[in-house]
Order: structure tokens, then sequence, then C-alpha cells
């Protein structure tokens, strides 16, 4: 593959993260003795008059450097040559030297600063001073004047990703009315952003803030475009990469942009944050982080001119004795590995009949059967759950289920490709996940599917996604998890993807050709193709794959197939990653990277190495779908139960306990099903289909409807609605069609009222067939209840104890 | 950003809206996952009164004739006025259609906008226009599934979002059927709608899911709810936390739903009195309206009436005359009435229009198509003038003289009514930012 088509990122994700673990070399040496004191940086240049430079000062305390910069006294020795804010901004005033003494209870660091060039400074660059200005402030927002049409007549690109069109809107447009380089300080722009003239938006700059003099001083030098783009910021820093904390610590961040010409700027007050989980941290504008007491990791993006950083926060929680469960595989090691260095305990394995449960629902989703939980129950071998797994993964409900998944995720959309052509795919869906397709393999078919789209195969997926950019927006998302789509109108706001890398990956899809319509299908093939033009510059992009060197088309017919190649390469960094987080996230309710298709280095892994084990595992496995499952479900960590304990109970995103998912709404009315006994009938439809064999996506069900099921009309599986509702609990308790089933006169209630088991009997009976475990003692005593209410038959009673646990949530759950 | 393209049924070719809906009806019930009910609760103190505390917002669909019914040009050729007279009305100087007689006797009390326009002359994109604010991601005729605003949120579910439920019923009811672009978008099932599947026309009318089953008696559900939180309490302990936690407040709120009174009462329109049935209009639209007022008592939020078919390309006149403007005028007149006999006018607004008008030349059928550039939206309480009229049309009502309003000014205004900050943000799951309303500006003019 790599002959074909050289990878520029090969191991990005293994890089980067060795970045981040290692010690940032980039800032400063870092103070090693116990409580010394350390300010970052170590010395200060200031060449223009509107620079801030933010100072960190940090205290070694064991084996972390803690924060103390709010905790500090700041002092400049000569503030007519440099100020400091309390805060730790140093601003200059003229050329000259000066230090800052900082004091923190009975230390004191020194920290010389220069300033040189003030009276003659370099002119303002707009690209690379005033854009970032204008988006910081909002300006070029998505709900502001970054929105497609504008506000108010005036627009700016999206995240200032254009700065000629924003430079022009600024300049030119409007009569030039915007800008005043006779007077400044009278253009509109200035006026406008300090809110002197009546501005929607209110006031966003503060008059001669350093920013309101380095927006003057360009108007003043001339309002110019700085012609050469090349010049300006080549990367960002951050610093620190890793942060441990403490519960409601704080944590100052550093940026510094580096100049082509090696220089290094201070942008952290112009650099944008964002936390990617708010419940553990938060960043504010100011790039100041604050954690909360829930333990766990986030990771905050940081954002300057279409430069990403990011820093990853770690917040342990105190726990006296970590106590490590046992380890059956490599899962079990990693997953115990981040728990003990976060100070969370997970919760013991969970027991037989509620693993029983879970697994069943979770691998063919369906409940196991009375006679199963007996039977499992019953067996004394050690090995019963690995047998149980095996035994799963050959039934023929695990192909109905994956296959429904995967109709979902390739949208198989009965108006689009008509029943026919429904029915195909998904049989060929079930076909492939029966023999076990290896996933590379499977996903290589349907990349290059070719054929009638209402023949036993992949075409369909091309009628549904028709043009080059939808297809290429698509398969990014399904099978690499880039959201390439950000890309088509701007710059990625939180990924390196430009609108080059959009057209680039779309243009593999340009050859893509369909012949003949409705009713007898079309035939779907590949030939040749042209280069897709950029849509602003209109210059044309040749194909290549994400972060990938151009491909090579010379004799290549089916474009689609280097795409293929390059995708399910094992050297790919995404595609392993990709499947291996879809799959966990299946089965621990939770991806390692959520959401599940958004994998980027500024959205990293909960556990990363976990996620790196598991793609190698997987490529190490060649992509065999059941053989990868099967380590899952038979670790310890998917086995846990759901049950808090005192330590992890607040823990969410670290797998030290099962979560509680919400069964797909298919699952949920085949459970009800069975555990009434009486089958769904589907409209138009023969008797003894299940809900996860349904092909129709179409099907009018308010059932389906008010559970969440998908519609297919995007790519993404968050189209799935799992949150509760109340319409739901309504449905399940009151519903006709609820009370049919508990009814029915073949139904389980009417067949065990009308036997001669005793009540206890009954009742067991209804726990297995529900919540597939036998009743506690008091569970028996509770329910018993019921036969003995005065004047109510034992029909009626025994319906009312089905309904009472087809409410429960241990019932519609799975846990 | 999701491409759709399947043909769903069309005003225009013939098969009723009613068929059309039962393929893809819906009913989803809105409520607020437990965390966002709690903050909002939280936040909702501080603010400044608004002056509207719920929506009734009857909507038209098809697209109703303002030249015959509101802006008539009676000095306009014949091939474009028609055949229908304007009448004097309660307010000196103000006409409007001699086929709504009973919105003439309190034009005191409402307000006409005639200079509504927007660019969108289609049917399913039309609506996503005026329900959303945004441009609708598919071609017209293109749409499928219903609801099919896939990812914008409607209006409904915006009031549901930010104002949460005023009382025992859910806080977006959509009657008698859903609203077509009536869903909640990318904001997800807890602010979608709960829709009435029935008509409260029909004799038997029940909403589902809400009543116990017949031979459930108090006592029984008494036990089965015994039963019921027995089992939870015995079976699932240490549930304090995440989506299982969220479902047990739903299983109160539906318990309470089922067996609040208040809740029963304000859907049981048996509960009134023939006579005011009657005066609303023993008819879709008349019991819509006034169930619609009684779930506003109740604290309902938003209630989007839909109301068809107004698509009149053939026999525009008697279509007008005869089968679809006398219900209308008669419920919308009565609801005025009541809300305000009720002391309720005030903060409850009410707002009328269609997706589009129609044109003002006729066409060979003796009917109007399609005419989005020129409408006219009612407006009624919740801070909105009385008795006024707003925007002017040209000699042939074809195009506003006066600054056109587009949609997004009207829900801005109809937002800052209520209280909602317009300017709120919310995100796609794909991380684009959508605010409540993109654009627009209030119509001060409207406001009382």
């Amino acid at each position: 593959m790599r002959d074909v088509m050289v990878n520029r990122y090969p191991i990005l994700f293994c890089v980067f993260y060795c970045v981040c673990l290692s010690v940032c070399l980039c800032a400063t040496n870092v103070a090693l003795a116990e409580n010394s004191l350390n300010v970052v940086p170590e010395s200060v240049r200031l060449d223009r008059p509107e620079v801030v430079q933010q100072l960190l000062v940090t205290q070694r305390t064991g084996a972390n450097d803690l924060d103390v910069n709010r905790l500090c006294k700041f002092e400049t020795t000569a503030p007519d040559i440099a100020e400091v804010s309390a805060e730790g901004r140093v601003v200059p005033k003229r050329d000259g030297e000066a230090s800052i003494v900082v004091r923190y209870e009975n230390k004191e660091v020194r920290v010389p600063v220069v300033v040189v060039g003030l009276s003659s400074p370099a002119p303002v660059s707009f690209r690379h001073e005033v854009l970032p200005i204008l988006t910081k402030s909002g300006c070029s927002s998505g709900g502001c004047h970054g929105k497609a049409e504008g506000q108010n007549g005036f627009r700016l690109s999206i995240f200032g990703f254009d700065a000629v069109a924003d430079h022009n809107a600024l300049v030119k447009e409007s009569r030039g009315r915007r800008i005043s380089t006779a007077s400044p300080r009278q253009s509109l722009l200035l006026r406008k952003a300090t809110a002197v003239t009546p501005h929607g938006g209110g006031a966003k700059l503060e008059m001669d803030s350093p920013w309101y003099r380095r927006i003057e001083r360009w108007i003043a030098e001339g309002a110019r475009l700085d012609e050469d783009a090349s010049q300006g910021v080549t990367a960002i820093e951050v610093y620190p990469k890793q942060v441990e904390m403490t519960p409601q610590g704080v944590q100052q961040l550093l940026v510094t942009a580096i100049g082509s010409d090696g220089a290094r700027r201070c942008v952290t007050v112009e650099a944008e944050f964002e936390s990617n989980a708010e419940a553990i941290a938060t960043a504010d504008r100011d790039g100041k982080i604050r954690v909360s007491r829930t333990p766990g990791e986030a990771a905050i993006l940081v954002r300057y001119l279409g430069h990403v950083g990011v820093c990853r926060v770690t917040l342990p929680q105190y726990l006296e004795t970590f106590q490590r469960p046992h380890e059956k595989n490599f899962i079990d090691g990693a997953v115990w590995e981040k728990l003990e260095r976060l100070g969370i305990q997970p919760g013991r394995v969970t027991d037989d009949t509620t693993f029983l449960r879970r697994v069943y629902l979770d691998t063919i989703g369906a409940l196991p059967k009375p006679e199963e939980v007996r039977r499992f129950m019953a067996d004394s071998s050690p090995d019963k759950r690995a047998r149980v797994i095996d035994h799963l993964l050959e039934r023929p409900e695990y192909a109905d289920f994956w296959a429904m998944k995967w109709a979902d995720i390739l949208r198989v959309d009965k108006a689009i490709v008509k029943p026919q052509g429904a029915v195909a795919m998904t049989r060929w869906l079930r076909e492939q996940f029966r023999h076990n397709t290896p996933y590379d393999q499977f996903a290589r078919k349907i990349v290059t599917a070719e054929g009638n789209t209402l023949a036993e195969g992949p075409a369909s997926f091309f009628e549904v996604h028709k043009d080059p950019e939808m297809l290429g927006r698509s398969i990014s998302q399904i099978f690499l998890g880039v959201r390439i789509e950000c890309a088509q109108c701007h710059h990625h706001p939180y990924e390196r993807w430009s609108q080059l890398d959009y057209y680039a990956f779309a243009g593999f899809f340009t050859g893509v050709q369909r012949k003949g319509a409705a009713p007898r299908g079309s035939k779907v093939y590949s030939r040749g193709g042209a280069n897709l033009k950029h849509s602003q510059t209109g210059v044309e992009v040749p194909p290549a794959g994400l972060g990938a060197e151009p491909a090579k088309l010379d004799g290549v017919d089916d474009r689609r197939e280097v795409l293929s190649q390059w995708m399910t390469s094992s050297e790919n960094p995404f595609f392993a990653r990709m499947i291996a987080n879809r799959i966990w996230s299946h089965y621990f309710g939770r991806g390692l990277v959520e959401p599940i298709d958004d994998l980027r280095a500024t959205n990293p892994a909960t556990n990363e190495p976990l996620l790196e084990a598991l793609a190698a595992h997987l490529i190490a496995q060649r992509f065999d779908l059941k053989a990868f499952t099967r380590s899952i479900l038979n670790s310890n960590a998917y086995q846990l139960e759901s049950s808090p304990n005192e330590s992890n109970e607040t823990d969410s995103q670290n797998f030290s306990h099962a979560a509680w998912k919400p069964m797909p709404a298919e699952v949920l009315l085949d459970a009800i099903c069975q555990a009434t006994g009486v089958p769904e009938q589907f409209n138009g439809w023969p008797e003894g289909y299940r809900a996860i064999q349904v092909w129709d996506n179409r099907m009018p069900s308010y059932f389906f409807r008010v559970f969440g099921r998908p519609q297919r009309v995007s790519v993404c599986e968050c189209e799935r609605g799992n949150e509760p509702s109340i319409a739901q609990t309504l449905h399940l308790m009151n519903s006709p069609e609820s009370v049919r089933k508990i009814r029915h006169r073949d139904g389980l209630a009417a067949r065990l009222a009308a036997s001669d088991r005793s009540p206890a009997e009954i009742i067991e009976e209804f726990y297995l067939a529900t919540l597939c475990r036998p009743p506690t003692a008091s569970e028996q005593t509770l329910m018993q209840g019921a036969f003995q209410e005065p004047g109510l038959t034992r029909r009626a009673a025994t319906e009312d104890i089905l309904w009472a646990l087809l409410n429960t949530r241990e019932f519609v759950y799975n846990h | 950003m999701i491409k759709l393209n399947f043909n769903e049924h069309r005003c225009c070719d013939g098969i009723t809206r009613r068929q059309a809906l039962r393929v893809g009806a819906t009913g989803l019930l809105g409520g607020l996952t437990l965390p966002e009910l709690l903050h909002l609760e939280a936040s909702a103190a501080g603010k400044t009164p608004p002056k509207a505390k719920a929506c009734i917002f009857i909507m038209l669909e098809g697209g109703p004739s303002h030249i015959d019914m509101w802006d008539l040009k009676p000095n306009a050729p014949l091939e474009i006025r028609g055949p229908f007279q304007p009448i004097s009305t309660k307010v000196p100087g103000t006409q409007i259609g001699h086929i709504l007689p009973h919105c003439a006797k309190i034009t005191d009390k409402f307000t006409i906008m005639r200079s509504h326009s927007h660019r969108d002359n289609a049917h399913q994109t039309g609506r996503h226009w005026v329900l959303t604010g945004y441009p609708p991601s598919f071609a017209d005729g293109q749409a499928k599934g219903m609801p099919f605003n896939e990812l914008y949120p409607s209006i409904g579910s915006i009031v549901s979002r930010e104002l949460g439920p005023g009382g025992a019923v859910p806080p977006y009811v959509e009657m008698p059927n859903p609203l077509g672009p009536g869903g909640s978008g990318f904001y997800g099932a807890p602010y979608a709608p709960f829709t009435i599947e029935t008509d409260p026309v029909q004799p038997d009318f029940e909403v589902r899911d809400l009543s116990l089953p017949r031979d459930i008696d108090d006592r029984r559900f008494h036990l089965r709810r015994r039963l019921l939180d027995g089992a939870e309490r015995l079976g699932t302990r240490d549930l304090q936390t995440g989506r299982a936690r969220t479902m047990s407040h739903y299983y109160e709120k539906a318990f309470d739903l089922v067996t609040s009174p208040a809740a029963k009462k304000a859907f049981r329109i048996q509960a009134e009195s023939d006579k005011v049935r009657e005066r609303y209009g023993l008819n879709s639209i008349g019991q819509c309206a006034l169930l619609g007022r009684r779930l506003v008592e109740a604290g309902c939020r938003f209630v989007g009436i839909d109301h068809g078919s107004w698509d009149t390309h053939v026999d525009n006149f008697t279509s007008h005359e005869k089968a679809l403007v006398p219900p209308t005028d008669q419920a919308f007149s009565a609801l005025i009435n009541d809300l305000d006999d009720r002391g309720m006018l005030d903060e409850t607004l009410v707002v009328m229009m269609g997706e589009m008008g129609r044109t003002p030349k006729i066409n060979t059928n003796a009917g109007r198509d399609h005419w989005s550039q020129c409408q006219t939206v009612i407006f009624a309480g919740g801070g909105v003038k009385r008795g006024a009229v707003i925007g002017a049309s040209d000699r042939t009502a074809s195009y506003p003289t006066t600054t056109p309003y587009g949609i997004q000014d009207l829900l801005r205004t109809v937002f800052h009514l209520m209280g909602i900050d317009a300017d709120k943000t919310y995100h796609t799951p794909l991380g684009r930012p959508v605010p409540l309303v993109n654009g627009g500006a209030v119509i001060d003019e409207l406001l009382a």
C-alpha cells in the first residue's frame, strides 16, 4: 500500500501521546527540588507595543508542579518599562530592561524582561495579529458574523480561515466605511467593537486595551493584508501538555506561537480553549483550567489561527489501597492500570445471572429464556461464561443484530433503495456477520461495491450516498472516525483538516456511476474520474487519503480501490481504532472516544493505551470481529457489576463498573414479546419475525418512534435516540399494545394463571422471564401479596405482577 | 448536511394530508431530562417576567388566501380581486373579507400583519422555514419521515427547551396531527412534541397512553404501583446516577400525568359544556382551539394546531367560503374571546398563519397558486397590540409596500414576547453552533 500512497502520519497518535507523556522541554527546565518555585518563561522579550506575556508560576509538590499563579505577588522593578498585572501578565511600556519579581510564601524568583523596538515596531500582521482577535472576540463565530450570510451585512469567514475574504470585508466592502486610515479610532470596526456605535453584539473590545491598540495601529499603518501567507505562525505550544490536578484545583495554561522565523510569542490571551469533559474540567477564556471533584481525565483543546494543541488533565482521587482485580486478558490490565492511577476502585465481577442477561442482550439482542437461565445456573464448570460467549457468537441472532446495527450506519433506507434494495442489503449484511467476514474485507467490499442495487450486495450504499462529496463525508466518518464534513466549508475547527483534505478525499468517488433506475435497480460501477475543484480557489485537488500524500492513480481503473487499500492497511492510523472504539462502545455503553466517530488528537481516548492495544489486537487478529468480541466479552472489565461502590460512583468514563444501557427499541420490543410470550405482529409481515429482523426502516410504529429507532438519515450512531422520556414510560404502563401482551389469552400470564402452579412457582417463572434471575425471598413475599389481595382473581394477580416487572428499570435496561 | 430524497405526499397531488400523515405519524411526549429540568427551574427564577407564558400556533397548512381573507383589493381588476367583498369591522377603518364575519366583530382584539414575505414558495420547504426559521436541507417534495425537520428544531421544541413544563401537562403539544417540521431536530427526544393523534372532535376522544386500561380501576392501579415500587426497591439498589435514575423520575412524572387530576382534566375536552364546544365549532380546528386553551390553562407552553388543506389551486373561492374559512373564523374568534373573557389573552400569544399566501392572479381553474412573497399573519394576545393593522401590500397584494417581515423577524418576536433569548446558541452533534433564531429583528410595531 505504501508504494501506492505514502502515509504522512502513520503513527500520528503514538507520537502525539509520547510527546504528551514526556517532560515538556520546550518551555523551560523544570525545577525538581521539593517546594521550589518555577516560573515559565524564564525570561521575557517583548518587541511590540500590544503584546501580553502571561507568566506561569508553579511549585514542586511531591511529583507534581502545582499552579500557584493566583497566590503569587508580581512586581516590576521598572514600571515605566514593563508592567505586570496581579494575574502575572506582563505588558511593555518603553524600550529597556526590567525584572518581574515573583513572590510566593518566603520564596522569590526574578524574571528578566527586555523590551525592544517599541518606538518602531514591525507592522501589524492582519493574518497573524488581527484575525485572532476577531476570532477570540467571537466576531467570526458561527452565531455571528461568521455564519454563511453574515450578520447585518457584515460577513467574516468562520474561525477566520479565509484571511483574504475577511480583509476584503473589512477594508473594501460597504464602500470602505468600516476602516478609516486617516482617523483609525473613528473606524466603524473599532467603534462597533467597543459599542461606541450601537452594536448588536455588544462591546467586544475594551477601549485602549492591547487588542484595541493593535487594531488601531494596523489601521494607521494602512490596514494592509500581509501578502505572504507563508510567513507567520507555524505551530503552537501548549504548556503544560499534561497536568495532574487536585480536586477543585486551578491551572493556568500558557500558549506560545512559534513564528516561521523561529520567534516565540505568548498568545495565551488570543487562543481559544475548550474542554472535552466539562464534568471533570473546564477552561475559561483566559486559559485557566478548573477541575471538579469527579475523578477522571479531560482534554483541553487549544486553538489558535487554525493550529490546535491540547493539554491533558488528570484528576485522580485519594484511595487508600487499590485492590487490583484479577486480570483475564490485556483489556483488564489496561483498565485496572488506569483506574489505579485515578484512585478509582473497580467493582466486583457480577453474578452469573446478571452476566448472562447482559451478554445475551449485548451480543444477540435477546433475553435468555428461563430454561437457558436455569441451565446456566446449574452449570458448575469454571469456563461456563466463555462457553456461553462462544455459543452466542454462533447464533443466527448475532448476525441479525449486527446486520441491523450496520444497516443503520450504512443508511439502508427503504425510501431510497426500494424494498428490494433494503432486503438485499440486509441479507448481505447478515451473511457477512454470519460468516464473520474480516472487517477490512467488509469495508473494502462496501467502499468498492459494484453491481445492481437490488442484488444481494452493498451496491445500494452508492444509491443512498450519491455524490462524491457525500460519499467522502460518510466513508470518512463511518470507517475512519473523521468528521471531514466540517472541512467542506472551512478549516476543521478542531483538527488540521482543511478544505484541501476534504476535496482530496471526496475525489476518490468521482468515477462512481449508476446506470439504469427503478424498478430494476441501477448498476453501480466506478471508472476513472476527475479531480474535484476546491470550492474557493477553484484549484484542482488530486485525491489523497487523510493526512496522506496524493494517491498514485496511473493506470488505475477504479479510484476507490486505491482508497480502500490505503484505508484498510494496518498502517492506517484511523481504521482499526475506529472499529475498535465502535465495538467497545457497543458493549460498554460508552466509547473510549466520545462521540465514537470523532477521532482526533484533540479528542483523545479516556484510556489511550487501551485503545491502542485494542486496535493492535484487532490487526493481529486480522480483523476477525468475533475473535475481537470474544476478547472483550471474556474480560473481567466487561463482566463487572453495575452497582457502584463509594469510590467509583461518579466515574462514567473509565469503566470502573458496568453501565446501565438503554436497550435499542427493537431489542426492547423483542424482550417484551419474549417475556410475555406474545409475539409482535408487524403490519403486513408474516408472523414470527423479531423486531431486530425488520429491515423496513419506514415501518410505522409508535413503539419504534418513541423508543428512538433511527430513521437512517445519517451515518452517525447518535441518530438512535437513547434518552428516556415520559412518553416511553407512559407507553409501557398504559398503552393498548402493552395491555394486550400482558392479557393475551395465549400469553405467559394467562398460561401460568390457568396452570396448577403455586404462586411461588409463578412468581419465579415471571422473574426468570423478565429479569432473568430467580426472585429473592423478600421479592417472593412482595409479589405473593397480589395473590392474597381480596377480590382479585388469580388471573388478575398474575397480570399485575407481570405488569410490575415489565415496568421496572431492571427490565427496561441492560445492566 | 442530511440529504433527503423520498417522495412524500404533497398537498397538490390529490392525496389528503391525513393519509400522508398516517404513514409516518408519530407522537412523542416532550419532557426534559431531569438535570435540565432542575436547571431550568433554577434558572427560571430571577428573570424579568415575559409577556406571554404560552403560545397557541395555528398553522393553516397549504397556504390561506391573504387576498380573499385579510388583505382585500376591491379596486384591483376582477381577475385579481375575486368575488369577495371587504366589510367593515369593529375597528373603524379596518376592513377584512366578508367571509370572516366573526373575526370582523373582534378586530379590536387582534392584530393583522399584511407584510409577511419570504421566498420559499413550496409546501414542505416553506413549512420548514416557517416552523424552524432555517432553510431546509431538502428540495420540496423530497422530505421524508415525520417530523421532517431533521436538523433544526421547531419553534415548539425551542419553547419547550427554553421554558420547560409549566404544569402537569407536557410543555409542547401538537394536535390533531404532527406539524410536519414540528419536531425537535438535533435537540432530541426530550423536546419533541407530544402529538395527540386523535382528533378532539371525535366523541370518544382520548389521548393515547394517558388513561388507565379500562378494567384497571384505582384499587388495582394502586396494587400495581405498590408491586412496582416494591420490585424497584428490592431489585435495583444503588441507582443514584445516570439514565436509569432519570427514568425513575420519568416514572414518577408519568404516574403524575396518569393520576394527576389536573392533567387528566386538561385533556378531558368532554368536560366543556356543549354550549362552549359549539361556540368553538364542532369541527377539528374548533375543538383543537378549545383543547389548546385547556392545555394552556394547565401549563402547556406551546400548542401547535395543524389545520389543512388550504392549497386551493382549484376552486379557491368555493373552498374558502364554504369549507375552510367558516370553521377557522369561528374557532379563532371563539378562542380569542374565550381567552379574553378568562383574563388569559394578555399572557397567551396566538399566531395564525400558513406557509405561504396565494397568487393574486386567479388561475384558469378558479384557483389561486402559491405565493410566499406576500402573506398576512394574525397575532393576538401575549403582549401584542390589540386592534392594529401592521404593514401594507401593493395594489394587487403581491408585495409588501412597507418593510417586509421575514420569518426570522416573526420568530424573534414570538421569543421576545415569551422571554426567550433568541440569540442563545446550541451546538449540533457536529459542533456547529445554531442560534435559536439566525438574524432577524423584533417587530417593534407589533408590540403593545
